[in-house]
């Protein structure tokens, strides 16, 4: 079958000339679909960086094919609707304004005091009420690859939510082995841009999770640059040199996961990015990076011709009883108080 | 005239024919600019689906015009009736008059429930749960501590079979919450052609949130079908409603694709109305202003005593010679007057000094020359109690009596003040309504990441029914589409006044007091630790020295020395 299907791949891409190269293991990606988890955990308009962090990473994994349905977006302060923002309704990653990352077309699925430890934590684990709409869920399962990105401030073993909270390595460490046990991901791409980052993969005993961070234990991760209009710092360095990398990948590229763990060496962003290679069970030279920030979407072709018959509607109208209806006073009526 | 519209609407019916036939529903789009005398331009769409089906659960199995996870989720909950506003900004009603839809700033919400919900409080959770989902807002925040079914100010809009029970009814407002793009996305997306065609193609975030003030708004309820209203189909209504300022500008000129960025591409092909209103009757009066291009009807109506010049545009005429802008261009210099104020209209403010009480004032101007009976409805968070003893009504020195009085204390977390009262305000008067409050101390995990930023307490609201329709934009209860504000005479006109909302500091502890206690206590115990454990633990024991002759020497010398100085001294 899978024969089949790579060969009707290919025949159409010989038709189509300059059609999108088909990556070589198009077949063998041991997951079957793609889920993202992306954390802003920073409060307030100097925090402004952590939110554009975080909506470089959004407008990555969307642009490559990730639905909004499969992006649970959690920002802790609304910046691009901020009074304080010149230019309302846009956050960008860059001072000449090359990307407004927010864009025209952004679901945020938890916002600003929603952003909690305990609602990121329910979340991972999946034990949420059972009155929560289905955009707040993350519903994976054993085939899930999950692209899990958190920014905010952190210091040796924990991360800062909102300033009011944080969570540690140990406790992040017990949810993604939760998530193990319950079937809940394939595999775990872990990305976390803050000072003394790696700090908190350190704990992570689960399998099949590859972590990166953006300093190592002793280290602050610094920004990229500012801009006098916003008046703040506008994006951090490892996220900037991050999105400059995806944004060159395309759905089809061939780009692997390796080449994204050297994206931001040390000259340019002034930390030494870390990685956790050890739980991880494939090579990352292997990897294409479309397996985690891009979507797979399964598709099988058929090469038999189906007859869609058109659907009998057999739709019984029920008879509306005939009631008298009537509009309501909208103001009471005051005679009786007078 | 009157007769012309309903000729434009016929054809416009006809050409919407092959669209509507199989289909019981119906889709309107209609833009509403009107210039107002200061010098500001109110922007509305309404976007209007009018299904004729009833409100049951096995209607919203099946949809086609009417968006399906909207559908879905009103027959889930049993919904009757459904007011969802989304708004930043306070629409200042002494100046602009009254827009088609009242919303406070920050998120509103309402709803009807139908008769058959055995447990209310439970749906309406599960309600706005689902409702935070779909629009992106954090709805998820109303539960009963911020909820409350008033009696008088919110009646059922839509039909009903039997007289309603307003134990049906929950309203809850969250002051705190802010509307951006990420909202507006998920309201494009329910319309039948999304952001791709007609109206909706206008609304883009970058100018609309420039604005000095937005409103999205989602209006569902049941109207009659037929004359005898024996049968009842289902209308939704999305609207936005902007404001812009052309004061600013260096002109007052302004035209579509200034205030939308874009101009109109066409019609959305599934509509069966798509119309633009130029409301002209401030033109030659207070601006003077031309039109291009020229419209294709002008309107005149007659409503509540007042007259009114509308131009309309039918986008389907237009739009075949491809892209169109309309434009007002202005041939006075600036100007901003407010030649007659309106009506009614209020404020609110907070009074008192510290932080343990103070005193909630709301003014009600009456510019009438006769009395006018308003609802007011005041919504104080549990954590503001308010005395009813210090209820002050004042008006020209003198205590009103209010005809009617609703109170029901609030309770700590689990239900809010409710206090309902119908007032009689004399002719051209401001009427001070006072009530005193305590500020309360939270649980310190109570208070929210940025507690010092204070809290918020929604809008008061004020209902009356306006013997005039000066000012006045809002459709009647029987129409469903702008058209039908047209010529429009009814006995009254309902208005719903929000006032300000108000940012109130609670007395807030000093978090990081804990962390100074440690500091101090930490420091203090290192302090006395020490000597006590070389205290405790230490021996003292003599030690034998063992002196050769020079030290035995030296030190037989040194108490010579001492001798001789205690003897000086």
């Amino acid at each position: 079958m899978r024969l089949v299907t790579l060969s009707a791949i290919l025949s159409i891409y010989l038709l189509r000339a300059n059609a999108w190269e088909i990556p070589e293991n198009f077949a063998e990606t041991g997951h079957s679909n793609n889920w993202a988890v992306l954390v802003d955990t920073s409060r307030f308009w100097f925090n402004y960086r952590h939110v554009a962090n975080v909506l470089s990473i959004y407008r990555s994994v969307k642009r490559l094919g990730i639905p909004d349905s499969q992006i649970i977006l959690m920002i802790a302060d609304d910046m691009a609707c901020n009074p304080r923002n010149p230019r309302p309704a846009t956050v960008f990653n860059n001072i000449k304004q090359h990307i407004n990352v927010y864009g025209d077309d952004v679901e945020v699925d938890y916002r600003g005091y929603e952003v909690t430890v305990e609602n990121f934590v329910r979340l991972l684990t999946g034990r949420l009420p059972p009155e929560t709409p289905r955009s707040k869920k993350l519903l994976t399962d054993e085939g899930s690859n999950i692209l899990i990105y958190l920014t905010g401030h952190g210091g040796n073993g924990f991360l800062k939510f909102q300033d009011s909270e944080e969570i540690t390595s140990q406790e992040l460490s017990d949810a993604l082995e939760q998530m193990w046990q319950k079937r809940r991901y394939h595999e775990i791409l872990f990305v976390v841009d803050t000072c003394q980052a790696s700090s908190m993969y350190e704990k992570f005993y689960s399998p099949n999770i590859l972590a990166v961070a953006s300093s190592l234990v002793g280290e602050d991760s610094l920004s990229h640059h500012v801009d006098p209009a916003v008046g703040v710092y506008i994006i951090d360095r490892y996220t900037y040199y991050a999105l400059d990398f995806l944004e060159k990948v395309e759905p089809s590229s061939s780009k692997k996961l390796s080449e994204f763990l050297k994206v931001c060496p040390k000259h340019y962003c002034l930390s030494t990015v870390g990685v956790r290679t050890d739980l991880f069970r494939r090579d990352p030279k292997t990897v294409p990076v479309t397996d985690f920030f891009g979507s797979l979407r399964p598709v099988e072709l058929t090469m038999n011709i189906v007859n869609v018959l058109p659907a009998h509607v057999n739709k019984t109208q029920p008879v509306e009883p005939e009631v008298k209806y009537t509009y309501v006073s909208q103001f009471p009526n005051l005679s009786s108080y007078t | 005239m009157r007769y012309l519209i309903y000729l434009v609407i016929s054809t416009l019916l006809v050409y919407g024919l092959p669209y509507s036939t199989a289909q019981d529903d119906f889709f309107d789009e209609e833009l509403l600019l009107k210039p107002l005398a200061s010098g500001h331009v109110y922007a509305y769409f309404q976007f209007t689906t009018l299904w004729e089906a009833p409100n049951n659960v096995q209607t919203f199995q099946h949809s086609h015009l009417f968006p399906r996870g909207l559908g879905e989720i009103i027959g889930r909950h049993k919904v009757d009736e459904l007011h969802i506003s989304l708004t930043e900004g306070l629409w200042n009603y002494e100046k602009w008059g009254y827009p088609v839809h009242d919303a406070g700033s920050g998120a509103e919400i309402f709803a009807w429930f139908n008769k058959n919900v055995s447990n209310v409080n439970n749906e309406w959770k599960s309600l706005t749960n689902a409702l935070a989902g779909l629009f992106c807002a954090s709805l998820n925040f109303v539960d009963s501590s911020n909820s409350m079914s008033p009696e008088f100010s919110f009646r059922p809009t839509g039909i009903v079979k039997e007289p309603p029970n307003s134990s049906y009814l929950r309203y809850s407002s969250l002051p705190r919450e802010i509307v951006c793009t990420e909202n507006l996305t998920p309201f494009k997306k329910l319309l039948p052609c999304d952001s791709k065609r007609g109206l909706a193609t206008l609304l883009n975030s970058a100018y609309i949130h420039n604005t000095n003030y937005h409103s999205l708004g989602i209006h569902f309820r049941s109207v009659c079908r037929n004359a005898g209203c024996t049968k009842s189909s289902l209308e939704l209504r999305q609207t936005v409603s902007l404001v812009y300022d052309t004061l600013t500008e260096a002109t007052q000129d302004w035209s579509i694709r200034k205030l939308f960025g874009i101009g109109i591409k066409g019609a959305c092909p599934l509509a069966s109305l798509s119309n633009v209103y130029i409301d002209m009757t401030s033109n030659e009066t207070v601006h003077v202003y031309q039109l291009t291009p020229s419209p294709n009807t002008k309107v005149t109506s007659f409503r509540g005593g007042q007259q009114q010049q509308l131009a309309v545009y039918d986008i389907r005429t237009y739009s075949n010679r491809g892209m169109f802008n309309i434009a007002a261009i202005y041939t006075t210099p600036k100007t901003s007057s407010v030649t007659y104020p309106s009506v009614l209209y209020a404020n609110r403010y907070i009074i008192g000094y510290g932080q343990e009480r103070g005193s909630l004032v709301t003014k009600l101007h009456n510019n009438h020359w006769q009395s006018l009976d308003v609802i007011l409805l005041e919504n104080i968070p549990w954590y503001l109690p308010v005395y009813l003893h210090t209820v002050k009504v004042i008006c020209n020195g003198q205590q009103i009596k209010p005809l009617i009085q609703r109170y029901m204390p609030g309770r700590e977390r689990t239900r809010p003040y409710y206090l309902e009262l119908v007032l009689r305000l004399p002719p051209h008067s401001v009427t001070k309504f006072s009530i005193e409050l305590d500020y309360l101390f939270l649980k310190w995990q109570e208070y929210p990441p940025d507690a010092n930023h204070g809290f918020y307490m929604g809008p008061a609201v004020i209902t009356a029914l306006l013997p005039i329709a000066r000012n006045y934009t809002a459709l009647p209860l029987d129409g469903s589409t702008i058209t039908s504000s047209f010529n429009a005479s009814r006995n009254g006109y309902l208005v719903q006044l929000r006032t300000e909302s108000l940012l109130i500091s609670l007395p807030t502890p000093d978090f990081s007091m804990p962390y100074n206690v440690v500091c101090l206590a930490c420091t203090a115990v290192a302090l006395a630790f020490g000597p006590l454990h070389n205290i405790t633990t230490k021996r003292l024991v003599l030690k034998n020295v063992t002196r050769n002759w020079k030290k035995k020497l030296l030190s037989f010398v040194k108490r010579l020395t001492k001798d001789t100085k205690d003897k000086t001294d």
